[in-house]
């Protein structure tokens, strides 16, 4: 254990992203970093199976990218910061994300935050 | 001799860069953000900044997981902008000054702070975001940014205090360097905001107030702080503020005069700029005048 760490697992709805997680969530990592090229960008609009083959996803992870499962893929260890990159491709906002994350359609969201009309 | 004359706290939120780019600075929710930039980019236009040192993260763009410097300085004549999955910014490439850079680098590494250099890579919205409130960029940037990457996103992360000796270590280099140079350091992140999980939307004022008043008054206490401790106060991407502790440590261990203030919380991250010059704060020069008038 990380003791910079220490209590961190107290914490709810955190996921602290360590070199466990990464070493085994490599791959889809990666497929999502990815999302910086235009090419990659244009093959994932155009074959989505045929990318996440290429990229060695599992079936789980597979899954887990055609359900758009936003929270599911942070709880199996996907960066959030490359998660939003495919959030990009995919036409989703932050603020959308952030919304699906907590279980809140986007209205609710967005009642809950101070400026509710900063888009 | 160069020498660092300020220091900048800035938040980088990317979607002040898409509301920068959409043309909101008048917009009523994004005026608050845009005009509270405005007395810093006054302040750097005055004292004309040869330099900006940058402590900035990079999110998952130059660097992935795969090799992932924990500190990284960027040495080049120009850095373009990345695209981060939405296509390119209509912004010019950031500048750089390469013996200065590597000035810094050489003496980084022979003060024992042995760090990664990268060159020739493009440079995401750590720095990008908060670049354009500060400096205009036409019909070019006015000066050139020394780019020093840190870890913030896969732990083991540097801890609070090694980025703040960082900082110092910083400090060293520019004043080592001959040519005069006017530079201003940059911490960049935060402040209190979580951008995953369930807990995703988490704020705490409270303690940003507290996080300002101990980075300008009593930093040391800051650095003794667990990663996890930044975590539960102001939610898990606040621990990007320890990037903050590294301007900190370049501005010395005298007193701080704090000459501007924003805090903008719209919708998930406590938008914050602040800045500082180095000697005695305002108010107690103001008392002091008072006094003295008594």
């Amino acid at each position: 254990m990380n003791p910079q760490l220490e209590g961190i697992e107290q914490i709810p709805g955190t996921y602290a992203f360590d070199l466990r997680i990464s070493n085994r969530t490599l791959k889809i990592n990666r497929f999502f970093w990815n999302m910086i090229g235009a090419d990659w960008r244009a093959r994932f609009v155009a074959d989505e199976e045929g990318t996440m083959d290429a990229a060695g996803l599992t079936e789980e992870e597979k899954a887990l990218v055609r359900a758009r499962d936003w929270l599911g893929l942070v709880q199996h260890g996907v960066n959030f910061f490359v998660l939003e990159k495919f959030g990009r491709v995919v036409k989703k906002t932050n603020l959308e994300i952030y919304a699906i994350m907590r279980g809140e359609s986007f209205e609710e969201f967005m009642k809950t935050r101070l400026v509710p009309d900063a888009r | 001799m160069a020498r660092i004359i300020g220091g900048i706290g800035s938040s980088h939120v990317p979607t002040i860069g898409v509301a920068y780019d959409k043309g909101k600075q008048n917009d009523p929710a994004w005026a608050p953000l845009f005009d509270g930039y405005k007395p810093v980019a006054a302040w750097l236009a005055e004292k004309q900044a040869d330099v900006l040192v940058f402590f900035y993260n990079d999110h998952c763009t130059t660097f992935f997981f795969d090799m992932y410097p924990t500190f990284a300085l960027g040495v080049g004549a120009s850095f373009p902008i990345a695209d981060e999955g939405a296509g390119l910014r209509n912004l010019p490439a950031i500048r750089g000054n390469v013996d200065f850079q590597a000035h810094i680098a050489e003496s980084l590494v022979n003060d024992e702070f042995d760090i990664t250099v990268f060159q020739d890579k493009p440079i995401d919205h750590g720095c990008a975001s908060p670049l354009p409130l500060l400096w205009p960029h036409q019909p070019d940037w006015p000066g050139t940014v020394v780019p020093v990457a840190i870890n913030v996103l896969q732990y083991p992360l540097p801890t609070a205090r090694r980025c703040y000796r960082l900082g110092q270590a910083v400090r060293r280099a520019v004043e080592s360097y001959p040519e005069d140079l006017k530079v201003v350091v940059v911490g960049t992140g935060g402040l209190s905001h979580q951008v995953h999980g369930e807990r995703t939307g988490f704020n705490n004022t409270e303690w940003d107030m507290e996080f300002l008043r101990l980075l300008e008054e009593d930093p040391e206490a800051l650095t003794r702080m667990k990663h996890a401790d930044y975590v539960r106060l102001g939610g898990a991407e606040s621990v990007e503020q320890i990037m903050w502790l590294s301007m900190r440590g370049a501005l010395g261990t005298g007193p701080l005069r704090k000459l501007h203030q924003n805090y903008y919380l719209a919708t998930t991250t406590a938008m914050t700029v602040v800045l500082y010059e180095e000697g005695e704060p305002v108010a107690r020069q103001a008392g002091q005048a008072a006094a003295a008038v008594a």
